[in-house]
């Protein structure tokens, strides 16, 4: 079972008069195969957790620990822009992130092209699919390695709203299946509302500043009145905090 | 409108067109070619025999194309010495300068090293390059190439510290985040981001490489094609000079054109082309997506009172 550990954790970039907090004395814990939201409005440091946590940044203070029963978890990480070699095939893109290229983990990635429904465009390059395509391969990428812990940046916000829509219903499938820890970074209440299980509420500054459950079966429909009333609920919280605009 | 004006719209459409324009350029060089001889020859008779006339350029370039020629080596040969020594001239710079570049590229102190002398290199006219090598190294290979490996280097310098520089970040960060290994990240991340600015850099110091070369041959050579042009020139013979030049011109450029053509076609097969149609397509669970083809615009429905669910039905 994987296990997220924050404890006492700032991040600060720059100095002096630059100097920005981008997360303030932040403690969570999070474990087993849940689905975790970090929800946020724009700069308030949603970003730079996940990056602490994936090893991309380094804390200022403080101590993060990620482990998969008592070992170092693997992570997978899904990034708000697809972020594929554009000088590689899709299936190469898979192959990079692998620790070995054998015939066990081609089938792998192989079957994960085929569960986001892109099993004929392995020899197909980036620039040659659209931008949903390009998502899902990134989607496959982080899946592909079968990791402990799932990391998404707001993975849908680059999307339309109608192929946005089709890859949450696809993610949560892929979820149930793999029963991964996935911790997903939105600023869209309606999507963390859909997905998921846990949802963290961060304030301006880097706060964390509320923990909700949200108890409702899957797949939820955004037509259920129980569904928007939870909504609801997130936004109130948001009002409490303070990080609704007034103007 | 009659048949006569069509015809004279497109004619008129044609002589402006970039083909016209382009095929144009060397009538008109071979118009003003043939009025200086003849403005010359009226001022000064004995001019006949310094100005050479097209028909014996031309005669000229066809013995040579066809191998029959009075210098020492036929063209093809000649060429042939010279490619050589500017491929070897071109691997030395690239070698050098990629290794040079990437350091400036990632380090302050390393670039402050170099910076100004590769400036000082750029700034230097290869003619100088040229006789400064055939005076250290005499006559030989030696001198010839050091010329190329100094003309070039500079650029593949410049070209490769601005790939770095624009080093794709995200995609590192991609590569940390999945716990790619150093060597992988190298040979997949940065080396592929490099090659456009490889290329360009290698398309600079060739143009430029073949430059140097050519006056490096002249002063410092004992046979190339900056050689034989001289050997022209000590033989008096002005058409053998402008001949020789023209076809090496001619040469340099349809070599560059083939070889760099094929080299970006092989690297840069990953970049879209313009008429590559993008696959456009959506994940679609139930086939919903299928819906069947009907006659006529759908009914209008009103979605605020309905109460049935569209994927119900
Ligand atoms: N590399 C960086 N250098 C300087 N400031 C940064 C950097 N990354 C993030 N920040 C700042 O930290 C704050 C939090 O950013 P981020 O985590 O990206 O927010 P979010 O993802 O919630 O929109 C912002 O004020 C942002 O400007
Ligand atoms: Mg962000």
């Amino acid at each position: 079972m994987a296990e997220i550990t924050v404890q006492n954790l700032h991040k600060e970039f720059g100095v002096g008069a630059d100097k920005v907090v981008a997360l303030e004395n932040v403690n969570l814990e999070i474990g087993g195969h849940v689905f975790v939201s970090i929800v946020g409005a724009s700069g308030c440091g949603k970003s730079t957790l996940l990056n602490i946590l994936s090893g991309i940044e380094t804390p200022t203070n403080g101590r993060v620990s990620i482990t998969h029963d008592g070992r170092p978890a693997r992570a997978g990480y899904v990034f708000q822009a697809a972020r594929l070699l554009p000088w590689r095939t899709v299936m190469d893109n898979l192959l990079f992130v692998q620790k070995d290229r054998s015939e066990a983990t081609r089938a792998r990635c192989q079957h994960y092209l085929d569960m986001v429904q892109l099993g004929d465009k392995g020899k197909k390059f980036p620039g040659e699919l659209s931008g949903g395509m390009q998502q899902r391969v990134g989607i496959a990428r982080a899946f592909s390695t079968e990791p402990d812990v799932l990391f998404m940046d707001e993975p849908f916000s680059h999307l339309d709203a109608i192929t946005a829509r089709s890859l949450r219903a696809e993610l949560q499938t892929m979820w149930q299946e793999t029963k991964k820890t996935v911790v997903f970074v939105t600023h869209d209440v309606g999507e963390a509302v859909e997905l998921s299980e846990r949802i963290l509420v961060f304030a301006k500054g880097g706060r964390l500043a509320d923990d909700l459950t949200m108890s409702l079966p899957f797949p939820r429909d955004v037509s259920d009145p129980k569904v928007a009333v939870a909504k609801a609920n997130v936004f109130k919280t948001f009002e409490q905090i303070g990080a609704l605009a007034v103007t | 409108m009659s048949g006569g004006t069509v015809v004279t719209a497109r004619v008129a459409r044609g002589l402006k067109s970039p083909l016209a324009g382009r095929l144009t350029f060397p009538l008109v060089c071979l118009a003003v070619w043939l009025l200086t001889i003849e403005v010359v020859t009226a001022i000064w008779p004995f001019a006949v025999d310094v100005l050479p006339q097209p028909t014996e350029v031309a005669g000229f370039m066809w013995d040579e194309v066809t191998g029959n020629t009075l210098a020492p080596r036929n063209m093809y040969a000649t060429f042939w010495i010279s490619l050589q020594r500017l491929g070897i001239g071109m691997v030395i710079a690239m070698l050098l300068g990629t290794v040079i570049g990437l350091g400036m590229g990632l380090s302050r102190a390393v670039n402050a090293f170099f910076n100004d002398w590769v400036v000082a290199i750029l700034a230097m006219p290869n003619l100088a390059w040229a006789l400064f090598c055939s005076l250290a190294f005499g006559f030989g290979i030696t001198g010839p190439i050091v010329t190329v490996v100094l003309t070039g280097i500079p650029y593949v310098i410049i070209n490769i510290r601005e790939g770095v520089r624009n080093a794709p970040s995200d995609l590192y960060d991609m590569a940390r985040a999945f716990g790619v290994t150093r060597g992988h990240t190298i040979r997949h991340v940065l080396i592929p981001s490099l090659m456009p600015f490889m290329f360009a850099a290698g398309r600079y110091a060739f143009a430029l490489g073949w430059k140097g070369l050519v006056v490096a041959e002249v002063f410092g050579g004992q046979d190339g094609a900056g050689w034989t042009i001289k050997f022209w020139y000590d033989a008096h013979r002005a058409h053998g000079v402008i001949g020789y030049a023209l076809l090496f011109v001619i040469f340099a450029l349809v070599f560059e054109k083939f070889m760099f053509d094929r080299l970006s076609r092989y690297f840069f097969k990953w970049r879209p082309a313009s008429d590559v149609e993008l696959v456009e397509e959506r994940f679609d669970p139930a086939g919903a997506g299928a819906q069947k083809v009907t006659a006529g615009p759908p009914p209008r429905r009103d979605v605020t009172t309905e109460t049935r669910r569209p994927d119900d039905g």
